[in-house]
Formats: structure tokens, sequence, C-alpha cells
């Protein structure tokens, strides 16, 4: 069957899909299937971004979506290896995703947090709290999305997750994502879909870690979708530690929607991976919000590490905070695009951004792109973006005490990355994100 | 231990230095004086290793090798210590990690292994109060926010911990109030040892009061053009440099 669209390469993807359904057999009449129906119907009406699109200007997914990609790959895996890839002294339950398949016999799934409902997308559909979220998913991300990764993340989703909170309950201990991934003979495609929806006075923290076991040199592609419902006063603390292989691809795109006196705040530590792409987007639905976002990248070699945010301040009395810093070396390429949106009605808006970047080659890239639209008048709104290089003062003055040119240099980067790292509240992340970090400068890939 | 001979030093193709000869032995303070300009901080910051400085000619020896050759990582770890004049702010590297490094990269370069913890943060807790910092300081950044005294006597602090064998202090009495200069010499006092040596470059007398040197110069136009005792500091207290540099003048002339 030939299938016509504007784009080659989204037809690559409509015939990986009919692969997919062909190894579906009984499931084809399943919900979640007519979900995944819809969005491929939604896909052949798009095409991919090129560097022609504004948003894309800086970043080319070609290289991402001109490979054909295998949606089965070999889910094996050693449990030491698994526990190379825990997180140190972190109380946490843990689900373990090989490839992108999740595997309950390496995960906690029996020691769920207390007070977290999770679902999969299936048995949220038949659920009565579920439903309704569920509905608006398929209807605005696989049927009328804009974004071919979104709609493909629909497509291509195996089992989505809904993790539901219910009013007035703190869940202590922190939902862990393990992702690892290995080097498989075909790159693969694996595409996590997780919608959250925390109720009113409720509070929790999700974290998101990515792995690869084989960093210098496996290809696959992580197409991420996230979408976060943060009702009135709750608050939610996202941790993303992202050390993919150097060769793979990663899309992540992660919606947030913030009802009154909620708090969201987001950490996003990027140090592997070919091609990066953030899309962190939160949508101000109530007064009094905060939404938080810190990020860190370190890029070497060919990396291309791109945080899009976009906060949207569309109600009074609400405060973004946001900081992103990162170091690029060799010939890497770091973007950053942070969009604030004011509309007329959002008075009283405070909204802090901040991109610091230390480019540290003749070859390495950084482009940074804050941008203030503000269309209301009585606002706090500041922005700065700073690129340079690393302070031979510094260096220097560390050198004659004795440390070497080298030490001297990943002491002064360390140092630059880690004031991100002190927003984070948990401490075990904390130390786990400043591990990656230094084991990133000695890496040797 | 240390012996400059006939050393000349530009910095972009102007002459700062033009031939110093210097001999430092194990034990030994010597002040280096002179009016600004006379390139008494250029001959500190040689020392230590600064790469914008070009040596056109002469020699440095230190302990019986060829200091020029010394990366400036190395001449710290062999023993050579430089007090900034105005030391540098570091955001995010804390004093307690910083020194616990230097001391053990110092250590290593010595043989000796690395510093057990508990007794890395007795003797940090010792010198600290010798230099009269409080103790959360160690927790802070390195200078970040330090007041111009605070900052000397984070140099001091450093200085004690490492224990060099010749410590050069660049102008570190400039711009303190008495009790912190009280400070500074309390340091270097303790720290007088006829194996150790100091060479203290300063403009003014006062911290003379409170070390006492055995040798002291007097630079002019990128010369030694004096040497005596701390007599000769004393003179230039009360007479100023304008006769140096009219005795200067009047032989070069």
């Amino acid at each position: 069957m030939a299938i016509e669209t504007q784009d080659k390469n989204i037809s690559r993807f409509l015939t990986l899909f009919g692969e997919f359904e062909r190894g579906l057999n009984g499931q084809k009449e399943s919900l979640a299937h007519q979900i995944r129906q819809t969005a491929i119907g939604r896909l052949q009406e798009l095409a991919f971004p090129t560097r022609r699109d504004e948003e894309y200007k800086y970043t080319s997914v070609t290289r991402i979506v001109t490979q054909d990609y295998d949606l089965n790959p070999s889910t094996e895996i050693a449990p030491e290896t698994v526990d190379q890839f825990r997180v140190p002294d972190l109380d946490a339950t843990t689900l373990v995703f090989i490839n992108g398949q999740y595997r309950e016999d390496l995960s906690d799934s029996d020691a769920m947090p207390k007070g977290l409902r999770m679902l999969t997308i299936e048995e949220a559909m038949n659920d009565e709290q579920a439903k309704a979220h569920v509905d608006d998913l398929l209807t605005s991300a696989a049927g009328q999305g804009d974004d071919p990764f979104v709609v493909m993340n629909a497509a291509f989703a195996q089992k989505g997750y809904f993790l539901h909170v219910p009013k007035n309950t703190v869940v202590e201990k922190p939902l862990h994502f393990l992702y690892i991934n290995t080097d498989q003979e075909q790159p693969f495609l694996y595409s996590p879909q997780n919608m959250v929806v925390v109720e009113s006075n409720a509070q929790a923290t999700l974290i998101e870690t990515f792995n690869s076991t084989a960093p210098g040199k496996a290809v696959y592609f992580g197409n991420l979708f996230n979408r976060m419902i943060v009702r009135e006063n709750a608050h939610v603390h996202h941790y993303k530690i992202q050390r993919e292989s150097l060769e793979a691809f990663q899309m992540n795109n992660t919606e947030v929607y913030q009802y009154q006196d909620s708090t969201y705040s987001n950490y996003t530590i990027d140090l592997g991976g070919r091609i990066v792409r953030n899309n962190l987007h939160t949508i101000h639905r109530g007064q009094n919000v905060t939404s938080n976002m810190y990020g860190s990248f370190y890029g070497r070699r060919d990396q291309h590490i791109d945080n899009h945010t976009f906060i949207d301040h569309a109600i009074p009395h609400c405060q973004s905070n946001e900081l992103y810093k990162g170091i690029l070396t060799d010939k890497a390429r770091g973007v950053f695009n942070g969009k604030v949106m004011v509309r007329k009605d959002a008075q009283k808006t405070n909204a802090f951004q901040q991109n610091s970047s230390l480019v540290l080659s003749d070859k390495a890239v950084m482009d940074s792109k804050p941008q203030l639209e503000i269309f209301a008048d009585d606002v706090k709104c500041s922005h700065g973006a700073t690129i340079g290089q690393l302070d031979e003062d510094s260096v220097f003055y560390l050198r004659s005490r004795g440390l070497s040119d080298t030490k001297a240099r990943e002491a002064l980067q360390n140092a630059f990355l880690l004031e991100v790292l002190e927003f984070m509240p948990h401490e075990a992340m904390r130390n786990y994100a400043a591990d990656q970090i230094n084991s990133k400068f000695a890496e040797d890939i | 231990m240390l012996s400059i001979k006939d050393l000349k030093v530009s910095i972009e193709d102007t002459d700062i230095l033009k031939g110093i000869n210097l001999d430092v032995k194990p034990g030994e303070i010597h002040a280096i004086m002179g009016p600004n300009g006379s390139g008494k901080s250029t001959l500190a910051k040689v020392l230590a290793g600064r790469e914008e400085y070009e040596v056109t000619s002469g020699s440095v020896e230190f302990a019986g090798e060829d200091l020029l050759e010394l990366e400036v990582d190395e001449r710290a770890r062999k023993g050579i210590f430089m007090a900034f004049q105005y030391p540098v702010e570091i955001p995010g590297v804390t004093n307690a990690t910083f020194l616990k490094e230097i001391i053990n990269a110092v250590r290593e370069e010595q043989g000796k292994e690395e510093m057990k913890a508990p007794q890395m943060l007795k003797m940090m807790r010792e010198k600290t109060k010798m230099v009269d910092l409080p103790e959360n300081f160690l927790k802070r950044s390195l200078n970040e926010g330090f007041s111009g005294g605070e900052k000397k006597r984070n140099e001091m602090l450093q200085m004690a911990l490492l224990e060099p064998k010749l410590a050069i202090m660049d102008e570190t009495d400039s711009g303190l109030d008495i009790d912190a200069l009280k400070v500074i010499a309390k340091v270097v006092n303790e720290m007088r040892d006829k194996n150790r040596a100091f060479i203290i470059v300063t403009h003014y007398q006062r911290l003379l009061d409170y070390i006492v040197p055995d040798h002291v110069h007097v630079l002019y136009n990128g010369r030694v053009v004096k040497s005596g005792d701390k007599n000769l500091a004393l003179q230039l207290e009360e007479k100023g440099y304008d006769w140096i540099k009219q005795e200067a003048d009047a032989v070069s002339a």
C-alpha cells in the first residue's frame, strides 16, 4: 500500500507503523490501539520540521528521522548491569525500562509509593477519575497535535502510563523511571508516554534517568512525551538526568498545566546524546502559580543539546524562575531558546530567566535566544544570556596552589554547573547529578 | 635557595625588569620595596609563573632547578607559594574542598599519602583560627564576597597549610587595616624558620614594623638600586622614594 504524504521521512514512520500493527495481532481492536491509529492518521498530515522553521533554526532533526528503526529490540540485560545505573542512596520506587520496554522483574512494581495510583493508559480509559484526562490526551496530543514528534509518540507508545496522585496526598517516595538502553544491531525507537495528574494539595516527585550500556556507539531514538496536570496548591518536582549514548537521539516533550497556587519544578541535566531536544512548556491556568526550570548541560564531540522552554503567563500573580547553564567543547553545539509570554491579563507577573554558557573550543557553538514577549504593563521580568570562556585568572589562581591545569579547569567547570544543582531539594539527586557531571569530565570515549 | 641572575623581563615589548640580581638563602626574609611602577610586582609574578611576561634574559634557580622551566603548578608543588595582591573569587568551589585538594596535591609531590579526613579537618580548623577567620568560612565559596582583609587572611591560611619553602607575598599588606596586618605578620612570624624563606613585596614600610626583614631591596626602574638591612626601610619611611630616584637617575645619566 502506498501512502501519500508530503514528507518522505514521515512515510518511513508510516511504514514502520504498518509493521508494528502486523505484530499486534489480536490487540488491534483495543482502545489503546485506537489512539495509535488516530495518531498515525494525524501524522500523515504533518511534516518534520526543517531548519527553515523558526523553532528548529539551530537544530536539524534530519539525522534522527532518516534512520530505519526497530520497534522490538531485545530487553536482555544482566541484573548487575542494572544495579550500576541505580541512583545511590535514593529511597524511591524504581521502574526499570530496558530499551524502552518495562521489565517488571527488575522493578519495584509491588512497592508503589504510598498514595500514588499507576494505571496503564488502557486501564485509565476505563477509570472514572482518569477517563476525562485520557480523552483529552487523545484529542489534543494524538488527534490534533501539531508537533510530529508528539503525535508520533502517541502512535508508537507501547504502554503509556497514567499516574494519579489523589487530593491531599503527599507521596513521600519519589517515583523513578530508570531507562537503560543497550547496543543493538539495528537502531531502535522507544516512546515513553506518561500522563501525570496531581490533584489539589497533593505533592509528588518524579525522576527520569536515561543511561546507555554502550555510551560511545549505541544508536537509538527516545521519543518522550510527558503531560502533567498540577492542580490547585499541588507541588511537583520533576527530574531528568540524561546520560544517553553519544550516538543516540532524544526528543523530550513535556507539557505542564498548572492551576492556582501550584508549583512545578523541573531539573534537567543533559550529558549524553548525539542530538537532544527538550521542549518544556508550562501553561498557567490559575493565579499564584510558580514554574521553576533549572537545567545544565555538557556537550562534547559532536553532541547537540537544545533546550526549548516556553512559559505561558496568562493569569496575574504568577512567578517563573529559569536558570540554564551549559558547557560546550570539541565540536559540540548548544541551543537555549527560552520563551516567556506574559499575556495582557497577566499583571504582577515575576519572570526571571538566565542562560549562561561556557564555550571551551574554537569549534564549539552556543546559540542562546531569550525571547520575552510582554503584553501586560505591571510586571517584573528579567532575562540575561552570557556566553564566555573559563576565566584564565581563576585557572592561574588554582594552579598557583598546585592543582594541575586539567584539575583546575575541571574544578571551575564543575563549579559553574553546580550552581544549578543547588536548587535540587533531594540530596541523593543532587549528589547523583554532581557525580554524573564529574564522570562526564573524565569520559574517555 | 633562590638565585636570580641578571633577570630581564618585558611585557608587550616594554622592558620592565632590566637586570635583577637577588640571592635568597633559607631562613631569610627579604623585603622588596619601591615606588609604583618600579617592577616589584612584576618580579613577584614572574617568580610565580605568570605567562604574559616574557623573560628576555637571565636565570632563576630554585633549589637547584631552573625555575623558569617549571609550570606554575609545578612551582607550587615544589614549594613556592605566592600570596596574591588581588586573590581571585571563585564561586562554586568551597574553601574546604579547595584546601583539601591543594594540600593533597603538594603531599603527592612529596611522596606522602593523602591526608585522612579527620586530621585534615583538625588542621584546617586550627589554622583557620590562627588567621582569625570564623570556622563556617570553610564552607563558603573561595573568596566569593570576601572583604579585602578576609581574602588576604585566606591567602595566609593557604600559606600556613601548604608550608612552602619559599613564600612570595605580593603587596599583601596593601589596603589592610591594622588588625588584618597583624594577622599577616603573626602568620609569617610563626612560620619563620631556618628552612623557609620569604620575599615580601611591599609599598609601605608599615608591615615591616611587625615583620623584621633580614634584607631590604629598593627597586626602581626595573633594577635593584639599593640594598640594606631593616634600617633602609625606616629611612624610606622617613624620606620617601625621591632621594633614591635622584641617586639612581644621577648614576644612569
